[in-house]
């Protein structure tokens, strides 16, 4: 029994953690870019981030099979470099997780950095300091609140996340199947008392997550 | 050769681009001229004139359409010579209107900021320097939240100043001040030019501060410079109905001629509608369209019977319409009988109660002819 809730525990943690320090530094740098910078074709990309926000997990799931399956586009050059495919491992669950976690680090990131007033950044410019030296030591700092909000509203998603995982990484004990997933599988084999268990720590875990974030916010203020 | 500062540029906003960003406004083209020395000129106009938008081409903030920006040596700007030197190497000093101190930074660390590549001494040496300047150095350790208003502007300055800036531009530092620190900032910064021997560019719409700062006054309306020179020479001798408007001539008359010119004595008799105004002036030609003003505090009211008309210059018995308070002054609207012409006056309240005026009585008006105003109009 022990067994049966660690490894899910664990498993949901690491994927959530790593897909959520990928989503922190992509997320905050495409969110600064769509801030504070006019492109073409940004409303197209603009368009594609937010879609897994509104697609149905499966469907995600079904185009990040074809996309880094065996013979997808980027399937192919991974599996030229490492030799191996990734599809039901868990890289394929971080995949999953990152993805669909992505648009909301994006967005909130986004209206964080928006508020920044761009002054204080022009006034980094005139004291010589480069866009990137700005934004790192003034734009980001002043929009933290709003990267840890989305920090945690995209760890939160990856924790929970289901359904694009069971189609990429599938559900292979001991190796990809992560907390929900876990759920999934004990309540249909009629296994009530790990479902109950699982359930419960998954509660736990997301109370525990509002109660540290919300002290964490607290001394942020300045 | 002597260094000063140089700008020529043309910038345009079409009409989809602002729409874009803010509400509704016309396309709008900033067209501006000017040279100065190590001096402070104070950028004088009305919201939207373009004064904003001025720094934001110095600065580098905006690119211009066409011309040049020249500070000391540097070319910042030079559309010829395809040169738009990046804001980070302008080294220029520039204080926004809300200061943008960076929060999460305490004073002594905003300072530093911009003396990231000096060496440590020389940047320990420089910041006790611009703190001291300031008057600053008990808040060295504070954050921009614990400090007052022109506390923030004074670090504001500092900051700016650290680097040993080029030209300084500041973009109405004081208006966010209550008056009273207003003023004795004012005369701070005024202070501060005198030592710092650098061009100073001052945002304002406020006449006072204009007046009481500048060495020279740009006056701006409409993205067009409309008169550049000494505070005196803007207040005393406006150039034309914008400048006279921002200037506080509320009453303007844009329907004279000049009847006679006479030379010798600098001086000319106007017709405007049916009255005739005798003026002090250069430069005019008997049959000069002309419009002329006066401010409401020039104007001089006598008693009803002191029975003066004709015998002195410029001497109109008038009707009171109504006396408004004002605090120490009152405003008295005022129509002058013979000539359909309607005139506000700004007397100290003492004045007018003395002479007993009240709303619809009546009064004669002087207009003394040095405080007369004339510039071709439209």
């Amino acid at each position: 029994m022990m067994d049966k809730i660690w490894f899910p525990l664990t498993l949901t943690l690491w994927v959530a953690a790593i897909s959520s320090i990928l989503v922190l530094c992509s997320g905050v740098a495409i969110g600064y870019v769509f801030a504070r910078h006019d492109f073409r074709g940004k409303r197209l990309v603009e368009l594609l981030v937010t879609l897994p926000l509104v697609l149905p997990p499966t469907v995600i799931g079904y185009l990040l099979v074809i996309l880094v399956g065996r013979h997808g586009l980027l399937g192919q050059m991974i599996f030229d470099v490492i030799g191996k495919g990734i599809m039901f491992t868990w890289q394929a669950a971080v995949i999953a997780a990152y993805t669909v976690s992505l648009p909301l680090m994006v967005y909130t990131a986004k209206a964080a950095i928006e508020a920044v007033d761009r002054e204080i950044e022009y006034s980094a410019y005139i004291l010589g300091k480069s866009e990137l030296e700005t934004a790192l030591q003034i734009t980001f700092p002043l929009a933290k609140k709003g990267i840890l909000a989305g920090l945690i509203l995209s760890f939160a998603r990856a924790t929970g996340e289901f359904g694009a995982t069971l189609m990429l990484a599938g559900n292979i004990p001991g190796k990809t199947n992560t907390m929900s997933i876990s759920i999934y599988s004990a309540f249909q084999a009629g296994n009530n008392e790990l479902a109950e268990a699982l359930v419960l720590i998954l509660v736990f875990m997301s109370l525990l997550t509002i109660a540290l974030t919300g002290r964490f916010v607290e001394k942020l203020e300045v | 050769m002597r260094l000063g500062v140089k700008v020529d540029l043309i910038k345009r906003y079409n009409e989809a681009e602002i729409n874009g960003k803010k509400g509704t406004r016309k396309a709008f083209t900033l067209d501006v001229s000017f040279e100065m020395e190590n001096e402070l000129v104070v950028l004088f106009g009305p919201s939207g004139s373009g004064k904003t938008t001025l720094f934001k081409c110095i600065s580098g903030i905006t690119e211009p359409d066409n011309g040049k920006i020249i500070v000391g040596n540097k070319v910042y700007y030079d559309k010829d010579r395809k040169i738009n030197l990046p804001i980070q190497k302008r080294n220029l000093g520039y204080v926004f209107q809300n200061y943008t101190l960076f929060p999460h930074m305490n004073v002594r660390k905003n300072i530093e900021y911009g003396l990231k590549d000096w060496e440590k001494e020389e940047r320990e040496e420089r910041i006790m320097e611009v703190l001291s300047l300031l008057h600053i150095e008990e808040l060295e350790t504070r954050f921009p939240s614990q400090l007052s208003g022109g506390q923030k502007q004074r670090v504001a300055l500092a900051r700016a100043l650290a680097p040993k800036p080029g030209i300084l531009l500041l973009d109405e530092p004081l208006s966010a001040l209550d008056m009273k620190i207003r003023i004795r900032l004012a005369e701070k910064i005024k202070n501060l030019q005198n030592r710092i021997e650098i061009p100073l560019l001052f945002i304002t719409h406020n006449l006072e501060e204009a007046l009481l700062l500048a060495d020279r006054v740009l006056i701006l309306h409409g993205g067009k410079a409309q008169q550049f020179g000494t505070p005196e020479e803007i207040f005393c001798h406006p150039e034309n109905i914008h400048v006279a408007e921002l200037t506080g001539i509320s009453n303007i008359f844009d329907d004279a001629y000049v009847e006679k010119y006479e030379e010798e004595s600098k001086s000319a008799v106007l017709k405007s509608g049916d009255m005739r105004i005798k003026i002090k002036s250069q430069n005019l030609k008997s049959g000069d369209k002309i419009s002329w003003g006066i401010h409401p505090e020039n104007i001089t009211l006598l008693r009803d019977d002191s029975d003066s008309e004709g015998r002195d210059e410029n001497i109109y018995p008038a009707h009171v319409n109504s006396i408004i308070n004002k605090g120490p002054k009152k405003r008295i609207s005022l129509k002058l009988v013979k000539h359909n012409k309607s005139l506000t006056a700004e007397l100290p309240a003492q004045f007018v109660d003395s002479l007993k005026l009240h709303a619809g009585g009546s009064c004669m008006v002087r207009l003394e002819m040095s405080n007369i105003v004339a510039f071709h109009g439209f």
